[in-house]
């Protein structure tokens, strides 16, 4: 007997009636953003106001802000031009944060039941999504409070929609799954996306940015999203093509490098929780 | 029961923890200019070693083991919670682990909620588990509970509610690990029947529990792991009496060294302790029914009017099942300082199958004071082949008396 020849990797191979494993993810994925929303609000007095209070506050703090310094904001009223960006933007972190101790928290059923480990984090963008559909109301109140005149440009959406999920799930379970090993990664996501809110054009426009650094600036996939959102909904035209095209580019390859990492590391996540 | 495989295990290693290539952990050692013979240790410890293992449609099989053997590891292989580090695990169909069911429960939801969800965990869709829902409400037995979060729920009532979603789960390979030990003594037989249910259904499970008796009576066959290998294999009690002898030789081993680390006390010094048949003859093991006796070899470093012995049998559960002193029994010779065998014996033996451990003391009879007191100087198994249940073995005889006149009026 003795230990097998070094380089051998185990397999485990489990053969289940096809056709299930879909319909059974989608319901696992329902149950548990239902229960991330559901469990989030109930023992809060303003429940489901907290997703809409979270990106107003942000937005009259960088109003204060715009007091003191001069921010330019395209010709826009600044109220808007900041929120517009904001919305997205919160959804990102928001959404980061919560994908990074998807896994930690659902130790105890990862411990004991096989499931796609991808739905943990799945879910934690799904339940964020949400709180981003709702803080879209306000927003969709304030366009209409400044009297916005909103274009074709609108179909743009969905695309930027999509664009900002998988950005999210792409950097989300990188910190997921390097973060179950090490937590270190989890400490540092709050600077991480502090430090990336300040590098993309969410409190000031892209026209602020100096033309010699703009390619190197715009290699950060949010750029394309954030600017693309203001476009559209702002000012009734097309996303910044360029920008959004990188973003793409990048978001792509975000995801070939992190999903890789993730699978990876799956299985391997019940050993150490 | 069908020859159609359902689990196929071949060569399972299994070592927790990331593996790392070997290039990396080197260089790693290299850098902690760690010496390279530790290299091997590195990756831990194996927890389960070269298993080999094939179960057909419709097997029950209970695995047993010390703590720390490896039979959580081995569920947790077959469940696909962890991944094989080498060799070849395959299952066919679909296969559903009953472990520590209430893990996934989330407190703030109510009981219904929480089924819906434990349901979507365990795999049903929704169609499913709205079909489900009424079943698993009435075998839980809560009542208006079940509309209330389960943060006010007692912990058997959590248990209850996990397990009510896992037995109505229709499954191909079930496996089990220890959730027998849930709710009252009611329920814990409801889940019990309801698991014989699952088997009769065709229905393969593999069970790990600690309670032999549940392991009798769900699983056919079993296997004893030790150290992470298959040390017996074969029908459930030949398995349970593998591992109750397995037991007493590590307990005796244990008590061998306590016994010897004894011999610095005053009064009275205990040097070695056997069991013995009606030849004399040492015994491991004690077949049911069969008379036994237990022999102590002290010496009294004190003169006494009256020794005094007793001798407690104890069960697994800490149960005290027999108790004898020697006065009451009869035994009243003087004691001078001298070395002594003690012997007891007992004809009649109506200890029923299990693991046993003896507590000996010895006493001076005039003041009662403790000379000396050995809790464990002996441990054994009693060891049969009926599968009766219960503390008190002995017979039983049964009889079917049809009663006349009730018999004739449901012939008309």
């Amino acid at each position: 007997m003795g230990i097998p020849a070094i380089g051998k990797t185990g397999v485990y191979i489990n053969v289940a009636p096809p056709g299930e494993k879909f319909s059974r993810f989608f319901s696992l994925l329902y149950a548990l953003v239902v229960r991330d929303l559901t469990g989030r609000y109930r023992r809060s007095s303003l429940g489901i106001w907290w997703a809409f209070l979270q990106p107003v506050i942000l937005m009259l703090l960088f109003n204060m802000l715009r007091g003191f310094v001069d921010i330019p904001s395209d010709g826009l009223p600044y109220v808007l031009f900041s929120y517009a960006a904001l919305v997205p933007w919160t959804f990102f972190t928001n959404s980061v944060a919560a994908c990074g101790p998807s896994i930690l928290t659902n130790a105890e059923v990862i411990k004991k039941i096989a499931l796609p480990r991808e739905v943990f984090p799945l879910a934690a963008v799904t339940a964020t999504a949400f709180d981003f559909f709702m803080s879209g109301i306000i927003l969709a109140g304030m366009m209409a409070w400044f009297k916005v005149t909103v274009g074709l440009a609108l179909l743009w959406l969905p695309v930027l929609v999509v664009l900002v999920v998988a950005i999210s799930y792409a950097v989300g379970i990188l910190i997921a799954a390097l973060g179950t090993f090490r937590k270190d990664f989890i400490f540092a996501t709050p600077f991480l996306t502090q430090a990336w809110l300040f590098a993309t054009p969410v409190i000031y426009p892209l026209s602020t940015v100096p033309e010699k650094w703009r390619s190197i600036y715009m290699l950060n996939p949010m750029v394309g999203v954030i600017e693309g959102f203001r476009n559209v909904l702002l000012k009734a035209s097309a996303p910044p093509l360029e920008a959004l095209g990188i973003s793409v580019v990048v978001t792509m390859a975000l995801l070939a490098l992190s999903w890789p990492i993730f699978r990876r590391l799956s299985s391997y996540f019940a050993d150490v929780l | 029961m069908s020859d159609e495989v359902m689990v196929r295990i071949e060569g399972l290693w299994k070592r927790y923890g990331l593996p790392v290539p070997e290039v990396l952990r080197k260089g790693w050692n290299l850098l902690r200019n760690r010496n390279a013979s530790d290299a091997d240790t590195d990756g831990g410890p194996w927890a389960l070693k070269d298993i080999n293992l094939e179960i057909k449609r419709g097997e029950t099989i209970g695995i047993v083991g010390r703590n720390g053997a490896g039979k959580s590891t081995l569920l947790k292989v077959l469940a696909g919670v962890t991944a094989p580090t080498r060799g070849r695990v395959e299952i066919c169909g679909r296969l559903f682990p009953m472990i520590e069911l209430n893990a996934g429960l989330n407190m703030e939801l109510t009981g219904r909620e929480n089924v819906r969800l434990l349901g979507a965990v365990m795999g049903l869709s929704r169609r499913e588990i709205e079909h489900k829902l009424p079943d698993i409400e009435e075998f839980t037995e809560l009542g208006e509970w079940f509309d209330k979060p389960v943060r006010t729920f007692s912990s058997g009532m959590l248990a209850r509610l996990g397990f009510g979603v896992a037995v109505n789960i229709q499954s191909d390979v079930i496996l089990i690990d220890e959730t027998f030990a849930v709710g009252d003594l009611k329920f814990q037989n409801k889940s019990l029947a309801r698991v014989k249910e699952l088997r009769e259904s065709g229905a393969t499970i593999l069970l790990v529990s600690h309670s032999l008796e549940t392991l009798q009576f769900v699983s056919r066959s079993g296997i004893l792991l030790e150290q992470g290998r298959v040390v017996a294999s074969g029908s459930a009690l030949e398995a349970i009496n593998s591992y109750e002898t397995l037991v007493f030789r590590s307990e005796k081993e244990r008590l061998e060294h306590r016994a010897r680390s004894r011999i610095t006390s005053e009064e009275a010094n205990i040097y070695n302790a056997r069991l013995y048949d009606n030849n004399g003859q040492t015994l491991t093991e004690i077949r049911a029914g069969e008379p036994f006796g237990v022999e102590v070899d002290l010496r009294l470093n004190k003169r006494l009017q009256l020794p005094m012995f007793s001798i407690g049998i104890h069960n697994a559960q800490g149960i005290l099942c027999k108790w004898n002193i020697s006065k009451e029994d009869g035994l009243a010779e003087p004691g001078p300082p001298s070395r002594y065998l003690v012997r007891a014996w007992y004809p009649e033996n109506y200890l029923m199958n299990g693991a046993y451990e003896i507590h000996f003391a010895v006493r001076d009879g005039a003041s009662f004071e403790t000379l000396e007191r050995l809790a464990g100087i002996l441990s054994f198994a009693v060891i049969g082949t009926n599968r009766a249940r219960g503390i008190v073995a002995g017979e039983c005889q049964w009889e079917l008396i049809p009663l006349s006149d009730d018999l004739d009026r449901n012939a008309c």
